[in-house]
C-alpha cells in the first residue's frame, strides 16, 4: 500500500472551482500516475484546463478564481500549502501552452531563463550544458545549433513550440503539464511533439490536454474524460477507448456529442 | 441672421434626406422600377445636391465681401479724389463709414451724445456713403437668407426630380463624401506647411541681419545689443556677432528638460510598472484618470506653484546647507515641468507594457519566475522600445513646453550646467523676443522665428523618433 502512495506524482481529491460564482470544477478526484502520460478530454469549457491549471497554481493570479480540495505533489507535499512557495512548485511542475509563447529574445536565452532564475549553473559552461542538453532531448538542437543567438520568435509554429518544452525541461521539473500543446500546430509538427512527448515519458509524468481523441490514444496511457466540470471517467486508454463504463464517455469517444 | 440660416439649412437637408429616400421607394415599389443604388443613397444625393453649391456660394460672398462693400460704397461720385488715396486712408475712411452705416439711421432720440457728434462731424458725401453702406448690408444679410433657403430648396427638388431607374447615386455620393473627407485632411496638411513656411521665411529674413554661424554657434545671447541701434541706419556687424548666439538657449533647454526628465522617467515608469502589474483592476481605474490630470492642468498653473512655491523652497533648503542657490534656479522650473509630464511616461507606458501579450507573463510563471523577476527579465525588455518611445515624446514635451519657464525660469542667458543657477530656454527667449513695440525689420523680434523654426525641428526629429521606435514595436506583436 506505502508503495501504490509513491508510485503516484500528484494525487488530488474533492477539487471545486468557482471563478466569481460560476463552478467550473465540481468535486473532481484524481490521481496522476509517475511516467505515465495521462490525457484530459472533453468538450469545450468542461473545465480540463481550469483543472491542470490548478496544478501548477497557474490560477493563483485570476482573481475571482477560487480552488477548494486537496492537492498533494508526491503523495506528501501540499501543493496549495504554506510549507511550499509558488515558485519552487512550478521547478517541479513545468508547463507548455497551448499557442507557442517564447519570449522576444534568442534561442539561448530561451532556455537558459529558467536555469539562470533558480541557479541551476554555477558556471556559463554548465549552462550552455543545460541548454544544449535540453534543447537536444526536446529534439531541436540540430535545427538550431547554429543560430543559438537568433531571436526565437523566427522559429516556426512547431519549433517554437519544441523550444517550449525545452525551456521546460530545463529545470529538470518532475511533472509537465501540456494544454493543448499541438492545437496551433500543423499535422507534421504535431507529430513530431507526439514522438516527443512519448521519448519524454520516460523521465517525467506527462499531464496532457488535449482535443483531439486520436492522440489521446496514440500518446497516454492513462485517459480521464471531464464533462461540465465533472470527472466522468478515469482510467487505463485502451480501456476508456474500447470499452467505457460509463454511457456519457462512449457517446462522446463515438462522436454523439463534443 | 446667419445662425438662423443655418439652422433652416439644416432642417431643409433633414427633410430632403427623406424626401429623396421616399420617391426612390415609391419608384421602387409603386412604379415597379429596379432602383441602381440603396434607397438611402438617393437621400443623400438630393441633400449634397441641394447644400454643395449653396455652401459654396455663401462661402465665396463672404470672401469677397469686403470687396463688394468698396464696389458699392467707395464710388468716385461721392468722393472725387479717390484715386489718390493711399490704401491706409481707404482703410481708415472705410472704418469710419461702418461705424457711421450703423447709426446713420436710427432716430435721433435713440442715439447718445458721443454718437450725435459723430454724425455732426461727417460730411453730406460720408453719411450717404454709410446709408448705402447700411443698404449693403441689408441686401447682403437678405441675399445670404435666400441663398440658405431659396436656393437649397430649388435644388433639391431638381435633384429629386432627376431620380430615375438610370440614376446611380451610390457612387456619386461616395465620390462627393471622398472629396470632402480628402479636403479636410488636406486643409490640416495645409495649415502646417504654411506654418512652417512662415517659420522658414521670417527665419530667412532674420539671417539677412545674422550670420547662421554665428547664430548657431556663438555663446552671446544679448538681443537688447540689437534694440539700442536703429534698423533704418544699419546694423554694427561687430555688435550683432555676438547678440543672438544660440548655445546658451539650447544647454538652458537641455537642463531644464534634463531635470524635468530626471524627476518624470523613474515615477512616472513605477507607476506604469505598479498599474500594469500590480494594481488590482480597480485601483487601475481609479488611478489611471487621476495620474492623468496631471497632464490636464493648465502649465500655467505649474509655472506659479514652480516660480512663487518651488523657487522659494528650493534656496531656503538650498541655503540652509550653504549652497548657493538662485532665486531663479533652472531646478524648480526643471522640476515642476517633469511632475507635468510624468503622465506622459507613466499613461503611455502602461499601455505598451498592458500590451505584452499575457502568455509571456505565463510562460515566465511557469518557469517558476517570480513576478519582479518576470517583470524585469521578460515584461520590460519586450516593451522597451514602446517605453523609450513614451521617454522620447515627453522629453519633446518638455523641450517645447513654454509657460512654466517664462514664469520660472530667468530670462538671462547662462551657459551653464549647474541647475542650481539661472538658465533660460528657447521658447522664454521666442516669448521675450515678441512682446514689446520693437518693429518687424529688427532681429530682435525676427529672431524670434530662426528659435522657433529650430525649436520645431527639434522635437519634429524627436517625435519621428519616437513614432519610429514605437511603430517598431507594434509591429512584432500585431
Amino acid at each position: 500500500m506505502v508503495e501504490q502512495v509513491n508510485s503516484f506524482a500528484i494525487k488530488t481529491k474533492n477539487v471545486s472551482v468557482h471563478y466569481g460564482n460560476k463552478m467550473a470544477i465540481d468535486d473532481v478526484t484524481i490521481n496522476f500516475t509517475k511516467n505515465d502520460v495521462t490525457s484530459l478530454i472533453g468538450p469545450s469549457g468542461c473545465g480540463k484546463s481550469t483543472f491542470l491549471r490548478c496544478l501548477n497554481r497557474m490560477n493563483d493570479v485570476i482573481e475571482s478564481c477560487k480552488v477548494q480540495g486537496e492537492f498533494l505533489l508526491n503523495g506528501v507535499t501540499d501543493i496549495y500549502g504554506d510549507s511550499i512557495q509558488v515558485e519552487t512548485l512550478r521547478e517541479k511542475i513545468g508547463m507548455v501552452f497551448q499557442k507557442p509563447n517564447p519570449f522576444p529574445k534568442s534561442i539561448f536565452e530561451n532556455v537558459a531563463y529558467g536555469p539562470k532564475i533558480h541557479g541551476l549553473a554555477s558556471t556559463q559552461s554548465e549552462l550552455n550544458d543545460i541548454v544544449m542538453e535540453s534543447l537536444n532531448r526536446a529534439g531541436l538542437y540540430e535545427e538550431v545549433k547554429d543560430r543559438m543567438d537568433d531571436i526565437a520568435t523566427g522559429l516556426s509554429g512547431g519549433q517554437q513550440q519544441r523550444l517550449c518544452i525545452a525551456r521546460a525541461i530545463a529545470i529538470r521539473p518532475e511533472i509537465i503539464l501540456m494544454d493543448e500543446p499541438c492545437s496551433a500546430l500543423d499535422p507534421i509538427a504535431t507529430a513530431r511533439i507526439e514522438e516527443l512527448i512519448n521519448e519524454l515519458k520516460e523521465k517525467y509524468t506527462i499531464i496532457i490536454v488535449t482535443h483531439s481523441m486520436s492522440q489521446a490514444s496514440r500518446i497516454s496511457q492513462r485517459t480521464a474524460f471531464f464533462h461540465l466540470g465533472k470527472l466522468i471517467e478515469h482510467g487505463d486508454t485502451s480501456k476508456i477507448f474500447t470499452k467505457p463504463d460509463k454511457e456519457q464517455t462512449n457517446d462522446y469517444i463515438t462522436g454523439r456529442f463534443g | 441672421m446667419i445662425y438662423f440660416a443655418l439652422l433652416i439649412l439644416v432642417i431643409i437637408s433633414y427633410l430632403f434626406y427623406f424626401i429623396g429616400k421616399k420617391r426612390a421607394l415609391n419608384l421602387k415599389f409603386n412604379g415597379n422600377i429596379k432602383l441602381s443604388s440603396q434607397p438611402d443613397y438617393f437621400g443623400y444625393y438630393v441633400v449634397l445636391m441641394a447644400l454643395i453649391p449653396a455652401l459654396l456660394m455663401w462661402f465665396g460672398l463672404l470672401l469677397f465681401k469686403g470687396n463688394f462693400q468698396e464696389m458699392f460704397v467707395m464710388s468716385p461720385i461721392l468722393f472725387p479724389d479717390i484715386s489718390t488715396w493711399s490704401d491706409g486712408k481707404l482703410g481708415l475712411i472705410l472704418n469710419k463709414l461702418n461705424n457711421l452705416s450703423v447709426i446713420v439711421n436710427l432716430p435721433l432720440d435713440d442715439l447718445t451724445n458721443g454718437e450725435k457728434s459723430i454724425l455732426n462731424m461727417a460730411s453730406e458725401n460720408e453719411l450717404t456713403a454709410a446709408k448705402n453702406l447700411a443698404n449693403f448690408d441689408k441686401i447682403y444679410g437678405w441675399s445670404n437668407l435666400t441663398l440658405f433657403i431659396i436656393l437649397p430648396i430649388i435644388l433639391g427638388f431638381l435633384a429629386t426630380r432627376s431620380i430615375s431607374g438610370k440614376l446611380n447615386a451610390q457612387p456619386i455620393v461616395e465620390k462627393i463624401i471622398t472629396y470632402i473627407i480628402k479636403g479636410s485632411s488636406y486643409i490640416a496638411i495645409l495649415i502646417t506647411i504654411g506654418i512652417f513656411l512662415s517659420l522658414v521665411f521670417e527665419a530667412i529674413n532674420f539671417f539677412r541681419y545674422v550670420n547662421p554661424v554665428d547664430f548657431f554657434f556663438s555663446t552671446g545671447w544679448n538681443p537688447n545689443r540689437a534694440f539700442v541701434v536703429d534698423a533704418s541706419e544699419g546694423f554694427d556687424k561687430d555688435d550683432l556677432e555676438n547678440a543672438f548666439g544660440f548655445i546658451p538657449l539650447l544647454t538652458g533647454t537641455l537642463l531644464i528638460a534634463t531635470v524635468a526628465m530626471i524627476v518624470a522617467i523613474p515615477l512616472g515608469l513605477m507607476s506604469a510598472i505598479y498599474l500594469a502589474e500590480y494594481a488590482s483592476k480597480r485601483v487601475r481605474d481609479i488611478a489611471k484618470p487621476i495620474i492623468e490630470i496631471l497632464a490636464g492642468i493648465p502649465t500655467v498653473v505649474y509655472g506659479f506653484f514652480a516660480a512663487l512655491s518651488l523657487a522659494p523652497f528650493i534656496k531656503d533648503v538650498g541655503e540652509s546647507v550653504g549652497l548657493p542657490v538662485s532665486a531663479e534656479s533652472a531646478l524648480a522650473a526643471g522640476l515642476a515641468m517633469g511632475v507635468m509630464i510624468i503622465p506622459f511616461v507613466s499613461s503611455l507606458s502602461d499601455d505598451v507594457i498592458k500590451a505584452v501579450p499575457q502568455s509571456l507573463r505565463d510562460g515566465s510563471y511557469a518557469l517558476g519566475a517570480t513576478r519582479s523577476e518576470t517583470i524585469k527579465k521578460v515584461i520590460l525588455p519586450a516593451a522597451l522600445a514602446g517605453i523609450m518611445g513614451s521617454f522620447l515624446l515627453a522629453v519633446s514635451r518638455a523641450i517645447g513646453e513654454t509657460m512654466i519657464v517664462v514664469m520660472a525660469a530667468s530670462l538671462r542667458a547662462n551657459l551653464t550646467f549647474n541647475p542650481l543657477e539661472p538658465a533660460t530656454t528657447i521658447t522664454t527667449q521666442i516669448v521675450t523676443s515678441l512682446i514689446g513695440d520693437v518693429e518687424f525689420d529688427n532681429p530682435k523680434t525676427l529672431v524670434a522665428f530662426a528659435l522657433g523654426l529650430t525649436l520645431f525641428l527639434m522635437t519634429l526629429l524627436l517625435n519621428i523618433l519616437a513614432i519610429t521606435i514605437v511603430k517598431k514595436y507594434r509591429e512584432k506583436y500585431e
